[in-house]
């Protein structure tokens, strides 16, 4: 029984499991971690008046939300899908 | 008729697995939740109970692999196949039995496989073992998984504290209990993708043997599914409430951003592995992504001894449940081919299953978790 050269073992598969992984595991919280630097900061710039960054920091907690609740919808979508 | 009682036998011990997979599994999958605080534990317990129903239609290739991919139906015909498969529970729920008394982290799941694979090769032989499957579906996967789950929490919890190093602590604890959220609930559904379709797999095979059910299945009958996620969902419900009691004796110490960290990847790394038919210990996956979150801040922080615990328990659980449905086989043979023998190990396994719950409750050292999937 070859392990490593005879498809035995699906590799492919496998291989597609750890990179999803990866990708979603550490690049869904870190869009995450942004909308909530985001957030931290655009209370911090309403309080110090400074509108423009308060605004824009407040897209940026807004759009990663938004990113992290797309990409986990389209990760059930995925999954759901018979191939 | 004969057929039919033992069916009977089989899907009851079968959907019992299912609801004490659920009851154990609890733990692992709201404790990071409820010990951040992110959730209150009536609401967590519940959520997940739900998410673990609804996990459970979302793909089937994981029961298709237990059903199909580790023995070949078409040795397992019949009163004695249907008595193989009872016998791989039983040898499941004896060694669960026994880790839980004595506190190893076991995994149900390789449990249920290895009981399945001793007394196919107690009856039939080996020539009933896809030898190739086990080794692709099984034992790479189960190696692989909690490293992989272990890395991705420890690389995301770096990712996170290098984007939020320099906010104000109490925006940054809010946002990540907000976050766990979704992670548990991400991970409820994933532990309802995979668990709760060993199950539907084993039923499967039953009803193949029975000669309800071609052997060249692609998904079980719905009743299957529909029941397996049930269990699974009431255990879930049920083991809940005892952790809630127990819950301030055993707290995780992490901040809201590791166990988001945490919870996402074992959720990612579950399902990805779900969606290619891969059954996994989801124990020892959400037990590698906790270390990993723990590992990446503080490497005192892991409790390293719970790894050599889970070490322990990989190379023992397979051989041991699999002696375990051997031995179970052979002693239902005692009996004859017919439906004593399943119906005498089944009373067997209940008054001992009784026994144990009554001197754990008695001597008052329950365990939360203590046998896992």
């Amino acid at each position: 029984m070859r392990i490593l050269a005879d498809p035995v073992v699906d590799w492919s598969a496998l291989g597609k499991v750890v990179l999803y992984s990866l990708i979603a595991g550490v690049g869904v919280p870190a869009v995450y971690a942004c909308a909530v630097l985001g957030a931290g900061r655009s209370s911090d710039a309403a309080r110090a008046h400074r509108n423009g960054a308060a605004t824009f920091y407040a897209l940026l907690a807004l759009i990663g939300t938004a990113a992290c609740i797309g990409a986990i919808v389209y990760g059930i979508v995925l999954l759901t899908q018979k191939s | 008729m004969a057929s039919d009682v033992i069916l009977v036998i089989v899907v009851a011990t079968a959907l019992a697995f299912d609801f004490t997979n659920g009851f154990h599994d609890t733990a692992n999958v709201v404790a990071t939740a409820i010990s951040t605080r992110a959730v209150p534990p009536r609401i967590a317990v519940l959520f997940a109970s739900i998410l673990n129903f609804a996990g459970a239609f979302i793909s089937l290739k994981v029961a298709a692999t237990v059903g199909k991919g580790i023995v070949d139906p078409a040795h397992i015909v019949g009163t004695s196949g249907m008595t193989i498969v009872f016998a791989g529970l039983i040898g499941a729920i004896a060694w669960n039995l026994a880790t839980w008394w004595f506190g190893l982290p076991s995994s149900s799941s390789h449990a249920l496989i290895g009981g399945l694979v001793g007394s196919t090769v107690a009856a039939v032989g080996t020539k009933a073992i896809d030898g190739n499957g086990l080794l692709a579906k099984i034992i790479v996967p189960a190696l692989i998984a909690p490293v992989l789950c272990f890395v991705v929490a420890g690389i995301a919890i770096i990712v996170i504290y290098a984007i939020v190093g320099r906010v104000r602590p109490g925006p940054v604890t809010r946002g990540f209990k907000l976050g766990q959220l979704g992670t548990a609930g991400l991970l409820s559904l994933s532990h309802g993708t995979n668990d709760a379709q060993k199950t539907m797999g084993i039923l499967a095979l039953a009803l193949v043997a029975h000669g309800s059910l071609g052997a060249d299945f692609t998904e079980p009958p719905t009743w299957v599914i529909v029941s397996a996620a049930s269990a699974i969902a009431l255990g879930t419900y049920t083991g809940g409430w005892r952790i809630i009691k127990t819950m301030g004796t055993r707290i995780i110490k992490m901040d809201a951003a590791q166990g988001f960290a945490s919870q996402g990847a074992g959720a990612v790394v579950i399902l990805a592995a779900s969606h290619f038919g891969y059954p996994l210990s989801t124990t020892h996956v959400i037990n590698g992504g906790i270390m990993g979150a723990g590992a990446a801040k503080r490497l005192s922080a892991v409790r390293w001894g719970v790894a050599g615990n889970i070490i322990v328990a990989w190379i023992l659980t397979l051989p041991a449940s699999a002696a375990g449905g051997a031995a179970v086989y052979g002693i239902t043979r005692i009996f004859g081919k017919g439906v004593a023998g399943p119906i005498v190990v089944s009373v067997l396994i209940l008054i001992a299953a009784v026994l144990l719950f009554a001197r754990r409750a008695r001597t008052g050292t329950a365990a939360i978790g203590g046998a896992p999937a």
